[in-house]
């Protein structure tokens, strides 16, 4: 005869072992999961540092000097073109313009 | 049990034992009791250690399921992040443009134990790969063995393609490969790898070490301190130059004088070190750092620092440079006679070799040598790379000597050397070893006093003046205030100096108010053009090459131009260059 204790003990037994046989495909599928996408991480840092050489190789300076020739109207920055601040103030008709400018370049920027 | 059949059981399995106790007269009596108590001890033990294993594991399952346990119900927030690791790590320069990195190429072996028909195999490679020899492919598909290379390091397009024949007993490995984007731009520099990924030549070779270290380290690409700009500006025109002057060849460095830092360095004829088995050796041998040579002129900045900084002369003081020196045989010239008594501004603006001579000669042979060992002249560079020259000097350092090493001949450095020592003169006379690494710029830079600040804002003046009214005037760039000292040289073959075969060197600083960088460029027998009215001198094909390099490079490097009418600090650059009489400003 089997008592009514017995009986659950079994059945708590068999529901354990189905919990723990699905927990443990879960486990699985999701470690497959992992796999694929660490692979799939690896292949875009690596297609990542393809680009990266290649994103240098068309930097070339000699290839950009050529391309800005052929399709820009852009010259290189001579030194006429490059202007200190305070010899251009030194021009400027306004001379609170020029008073406020002196004070920014020399630090002292309180009204 | 039965008393019977235990007792046959007794009999059976131990006769001897039981045998033994029946015979004894005291234990007679006992004989039916004794078995049962036996088979009850034993129960017990059994039933003991059962129970003990019980306690342990229902302990363990309290431990896990009510205690925590010890590490076994931790929750994994995150498994750890693939992490893409290469054999080599990366080179960029000082702004982080990539200059060598390594790329998978998977390279093409067989496996000849597979192959079901070499020849059709080998057909069909080679639509491939064409440069394969048909013959060659068969008889390594058909050689001993099961793995045999075929082809290393594929492209991406080829290992598709053999891929997509599917051939039987062909694989792949994967393998890296080191690819320079820039090519030839910084092959010396750089130098290049094996295919087994070790460095062979330049910085590659000198810190293999430390880009191959297989630490996490590794990962942090090599922050070098060229920049890709002032690199392609400075052998774009070294290039120009050559092809203008059918130049041997060429070499070029810039160098930040108050680091050391070199910002670019090129040496012609060069290489691809993609394929650098392609060239000979003369495009492999580094001009800039290995080759030495007597450098001429440019020697003198370090002689007249010399003379001033032990205050052997004056600016005011000078020597009579109407007649050659007659010495042991030998007659020193000057290449631009004035043939009258110069100053020492004049003697250097000039470039009058009897006067250098002569200052040299006051200065003496003992301090002489040891004023350029100071600077360095006598011993390799130090900085990260397998090609450092040694200087050539004289053996037995007589007077000639030290008369010829005053304007430069005689001794032979590399051009390393040379814009050391003259960053050494013009940064305030400390001298740093030059490196080819990015510096951190708050890590202090460690360097030696060589001669004093004063000294250095005189030298500094007297090369501005070259630029303004001397040998070097086509460096001149409008905006900014270059200084520099030309160097022309008769080079040596076989024992004798050979008068159209010349050296011409210029090295210049700029700007020279508070110089910030060095640039050297060096030609290597140039010859004359309708351009230059057939002078092949440092002035005239040295010198405009480094005027356009500075005049490229400056704005590229945040140096602000100054007009130079309300330049500051332009009264400390005006010389008395006539000490007798007149007042020259330098400007």
């Amino acid at each position: 005869m089997i008592r009514p204790a017995a009986l659950i003990w079994i059945g708590l037994v068999v529901v354990i072992a189905v919990v723990l046989f699905l927990v443990k495909y879960e486990v699985k599928s999701l470690d497959d999961e992992l796999a694929v996408l660490q692979q799939d991480t690896l292949a875009q840092q690596e297609a990542i540092h393809v680009l990266r050489a290649e994103w240098s190789y068309l930097n070339r300076p000699e290839r950009l000097a050529d391309l800005a020739e052929r399709h820009l109207d852009l010259e290189p920055v001579g030194p006429g073109q490059l202007v200190a601040f305070d010899p251009w103030l030194e021009k400027t008709p306004n001379r609170s313009a020029a008073e406020l400018g002196r004070k920014i370049s020399s630090g002292r920027t309180e009204p | 049990m039965t008393d019977l059949a235990l007792r046959s059981w007794r009999s059976g399995a131990k006769p001897d034992y039981f045998a033994s106790r029946a015979r004894g007269p005291v234990l007679s009596e006992n004989r039916n009791r004794r078995p049962l108590e036996t088979a009850r001890t034993r129960l017990l033990v059994a039933g003991a250690v059962f129970a003990l294993c019980f306690a342990v594991l229902g302990s363990r399952i309290i431990d896990l399921s009510l205690l925590g346990g010890a590490d076994a119900n931790r929750p994994t927030a995150h498994a750890p992040t693939a992490t893409l690791t290469l054999a080599r790590a990366d080179i960029v320069d000082r702004n982080g443009t990539l200059l060598a990195t390594n790329l998978p190429a998977p390279s093409l072996y067989v496996d000849p134990t597979m192959v079901l028909d070499a020849e059709e195999a080998a057909d069909k490679l080679r639509a491939a790969l064409p440069e394969l020899d048909r013959d060659t492919i068969i008889q390594r598909a058909t050689a001993g063995g099961r793995f045999v290379w075929i082809k290393r390091n594929l492209t991406p397009n080829q290992h598709y393609e053999i891929n997509r024949l599917g051939l039987p007993g062909f694989g792949f490995v994967r393998e890296e490969r080191r690819v320079y984007p820039h090519g030839p731009l910084f092959a010396h520099a750089l130098g290049f790898t094996g295919v087994d990924n070790h460095g062979l030549s330049g910085l590659e070779k000198a810190i293999d070490e430390a880009l191959s270290d297989p630490t996490e380290a590794r990962r942090a690409p090599v922050a070098l301190s060229f920049d890709v700009r002032v690199q392609h500006a400075l052998h774009d025109e070294l290039s120009a130059a050559v092809a203008d002057f059918r130049a041997k060849g060429a070499a070029g460095i810039v160098l930040d004088v108050d680091t050391g830092e070199v910002l670019a360095m090129v040496s012609l004829p060069d290489f691809d070190p993609n394929a650098p088995t392609l060239n000979t050796a003369a495009a492999h041998f580094n001009r800039a750092s290995l080759g030495v040579y007597e450098l001429g002129s440019t020697f003198k900045t370090f002689t007249t620092a010399m003379a001033l900084d032990y205050g052997v002369v004056g600016l005011n003081d000078g020597y009579d440079a109407t007649k050659p020196i007659r010495i042991a045989g030998y007659a020193i010239r000057d290449d631009h006679p004035k043939n009258r008594w110069l100053s020492v501004p004049e003697i250097f603006v000039y470039s009058s070799n009897i006067g250098a001579a002569k200052m040299a000669a006051d200065v003496g042979t003992t301090r002489q040598r040891a004023f350029l060992d100071k600077l360095g002249m006598f011993a390799p560079i130090a900085i990260e790379l397998p090609e450092t020259g040694r200087p050539l000097t004289p053996k037995h350092w007589r007077e000639i000597n030290t008369l010829t090493v005053a304007f430069g001949h005689g001794i032979a450095v590399t051009p390393l050397h040379l814009i050391d020592g003259f960053a050494t003169i013009v940064n305030g006379g400390i001298r740093r070893a030059p490196t080819l690494l990015k510096r951190d710029l708050d890590a202090p830079t460690d360097g030696t006093q060589v001669i004093r600040p004063e000294t250095s804002a005189i030298m500094r003046r007297l090369l501005h003046l070259v630029v303004t009214d001397g040998t070097g005037k086509q460096a001149a760039v409008a905006g900014y205030l270059v200084g520099g000292k030309t160097g022309t040289a008769e080079k040596a073959v076989n024992g004798r100096y050979k008068n159209n075969a010349l050296l011409s060197t210029f090295v210049a600083a700029f700007p020279m108010n508070a110089p910030r960088y060095a640039v050297l460029a060096m030609l290597d027998e140039p010859r004359g053009n309708e351009s230059t009215f057939g002078f092949a001198g440092a002035g005239w094909t040295a010198a405009p090459v480094v005027g356009r390099v500075i005049s490229r490079i400056a704005p590229l490097l945040g140096v602000e131009p100054v007009n130079e009418e309300i330049a500051p600090g332009r009264n400390d650059l005006v010389v008395h260059i006539n000490g007798r009489s007149r007042q020259l400003a330098s400007f």
